[in-house]
């Protein structure tokens, strides 16, 4: 067993409690920044409706067999036509959405903006813990833990021989920069915390084709069995009846 | 929908505000999360808690909210000086708001000018033409005018883009009943089963629709959607059994005797004994009234 580290009372005064200080100060400010740049986006017509088409088509799908076989048809051909269905995407017009952000300059601009908010402060701020805190051990955590945690709170701190319950500095920064999110929402409110995680997943689904999923929708109906539930329910509701009499 | 035990606490809420209990934050954020219509005690006790400055500073955020809830409420009471002082108070606080601004289009409505109203709209379409309030209220200020034509036109346009929107299709279907259009209002209640598949009440109005229309086979499904009725609120719905014995009186004398072995018949006498069986125990003394009229359909068993 290591001998127990003294960890200095200025180390607590000069790292632990100005890096959480100025994480909160730079979460609050960012999230007062991107209020400011946040600017209304007016959805595209195409890609609202295409949105409805889906659900309405899907809706379809499911309760197909709550309709007459007629009316079934009829939406069907409404639907899946190949001349002006409204899942019929004629082949070469599909666009991707790479293709779209180049051609309208706003959206690239958006997209800059919420980068912007995001990933300078966060350079900035992982290069200023790097700068001047770098290597020191800033906190003990009153429990014992794993080898495994290792990563997570020592990164740079290239010693296999400390107890792993001690925290570097740089990994301080890190559990504030993903754990202050319920200080966040107390903070500014339930809805505005800037959830940093989650803005990531945002980032990665960006660049679902819609036509895509309009196509799909259109060949999931092309193959929809239709098969009228409601003879069925007349017999059900024979049996019901003849409970309720009886 | 709201559910069965909502509208017990709905209720106890509301008599227990009534009665002086208190809670009447609560009762008025249940009636805004229901979205059920109570415009008298919405203004009523809404216009209490605004007027005590203790209480009002008590909700925080949630004072705008109340204005907002209280100011339509007021509207819908017609108690416009009231709506007015609301809404000029949140102007204040949200200068150039487009959620104030729809509410200054529904005081135009419902003071009367029109022409007013229909400008304040047209000019919150012009910057969010997605606003679906605001072209649901365009539609409903053509209904009141009694445009019947250009409200249809007008929902037409706007189930285009949003064709996914069951309360615009509902609306539509029966501005197409009342003016007697039913095969366009059978297409929409097909539509409302779309998206509801379990709600009886679509396959009660659908089966109205079909029977309406008329037609041998139109009958024929409109019998068995009272049937699904039937089988949906199990054997509840008196509607749907009679609509049962209508239809199945009906196709006997369309098709007078052609094909005598009707599967039918079986469910339509299962029918009026059922609803033999409820008057016996609702309404006894209406019960000559109904054998009456199922012996004229030749259906009473």
């Amino acid at each position: 067993m290591a001998e127990e580290l003294v960890l200095d009372t200025a180390i607590r005064d000069w790292v632990l409690i100005p890096l959480s200080v100025v994480m909160v100060l730079i979460g609050i400010l960012r999230y007062f920044v991107s209020k400011l740049m946040r600017s209304s986006q007016v959805p595209d017509v195409k890609i609202v409706k295409e949105g409805q088409v889906i659900v309405r088509a899907r809706n379809l799908r499911a309760a197909a067999n709550f309709i007459p076989a007629k009316s079934f048809r009829a939406r069907r051909f409404y639907y899946s036509n190949e001349e002006n269905g409204l899942l019929f995407v004629p082949k070469g017009q599909s666009q991707n959405a790479q293709a779209q952000m180049f051609s309208d300059p706003n959206m690239a601009m958006d997209m800059m903006k919420k980068n912007l908010s995001m990933i300078i402060p966060q350079t900035l701020t992982f290069a200023w813990v790097n700068f001047f805190f770098s290597g020191f051990v800033a906190a003990k955590i009153p429990f014992p833990l794993t080898q495994r945690f290792r990563s997570m709170l020592q990164n740079g701190i290239d010693l296999s021989t400390v107890d792993v319950s001690y925290v570097s500095s740089r990994s301080w920064y890190f559990l504030n920069l993903f754990g202050l999110r319920g200080l966040f929402s107390l903070i500014l409110g339930e809805e505005n915390a800037t959830d940093d995680t989650q803005r990531m997943m945002q980032m990665s689904g960006f660049g679902v084709d819609p036509t895509k999923s309009l196509g799909a929708e259109k060949d999931g109906l092309d193959i929809v069995q239709h098969d009228w539930a409601l003879p069925k329910f007349e017999q059900r509701a024979e049996s019901v009846l003849r409970k309720l009499v009886h | 929908m709201v559910t069965k035990t909502e509208e017990a606490q709905l209720s106890r809420l509301e008599s227990q505000v009534d009665n002086g209990g208190g809670g009447a934050w609560d009762f008025l954020c249940l009636v805004r999360k229901l979205k059920v219509r109570r415009s008298d005690k919405v203004l009523k006790h809404g216009l209490s808690l605004l007027k005590d400055p203790r209480k009002r500073s008590a909700l925080g955020p949630d004072e705008w909210t109340l204005y907002e809830q209280v100011a339509i409420a007021a509207i819908d009471c017609h108690s416009l000086e009231v709506a007015k002082d609301c809404i000029k108070a949140l102007q204040k606080r949200f200068p150039e708001s487009k959620r104030v601004g729809r509410l200054e289009g529904m005081l135009l409505e419902a003071k009367g000018s029109w022409s007013e109203a229909e400008k304040a709209y047209s000019s919150l379409l012009e910057e969010n033409p997605f606003d679906q309030v605001v072209h649901k209220r365009k539609i409903a200020m053509a209904k009141a005018q009694g445009n019947i034509t250009v409200a249809i036109e007008l929902l037409n346009k706007y189930l285009e883009t949003f064709m996914a929107d069951h309360d615009a299709w509902r609306e539509l279907a029966e501005i197409y009943v009342s003016l007697q259009m039913y095969k366009q209002a059978a297409f929409c209640y097909e539509e409302l089963i779309l998206s509801q598949p379990t709600n009886p009440l679509y396959h009660l109005t659908y089966a109205d629709v079909l029977y309406t229309i008329g037609g041998q086979e139109n009958l024929q499904t409109a019998k068995k959607y009272y049937a699904s009725t039937i089988q949906l609120t199990g054997g509840k719905n008196r509607r749907a059994l009679f609509g049962v014995c209508l239809c199945t009186s009906a196709i006997s004398q369309l098709s007078k005797g052609r094909n005598k072995e009707d599967n039918g018949t079986e469910l339509q006498s299962l029918a009026a004994t059922a609803l033999e069986k409820d008057y016996k125990q609702r309404a006894p003394d209406k019960l000559q009234l109904l054998t009456s009229a199922l012996k004229s359909l030749r259906v009473s068993s």
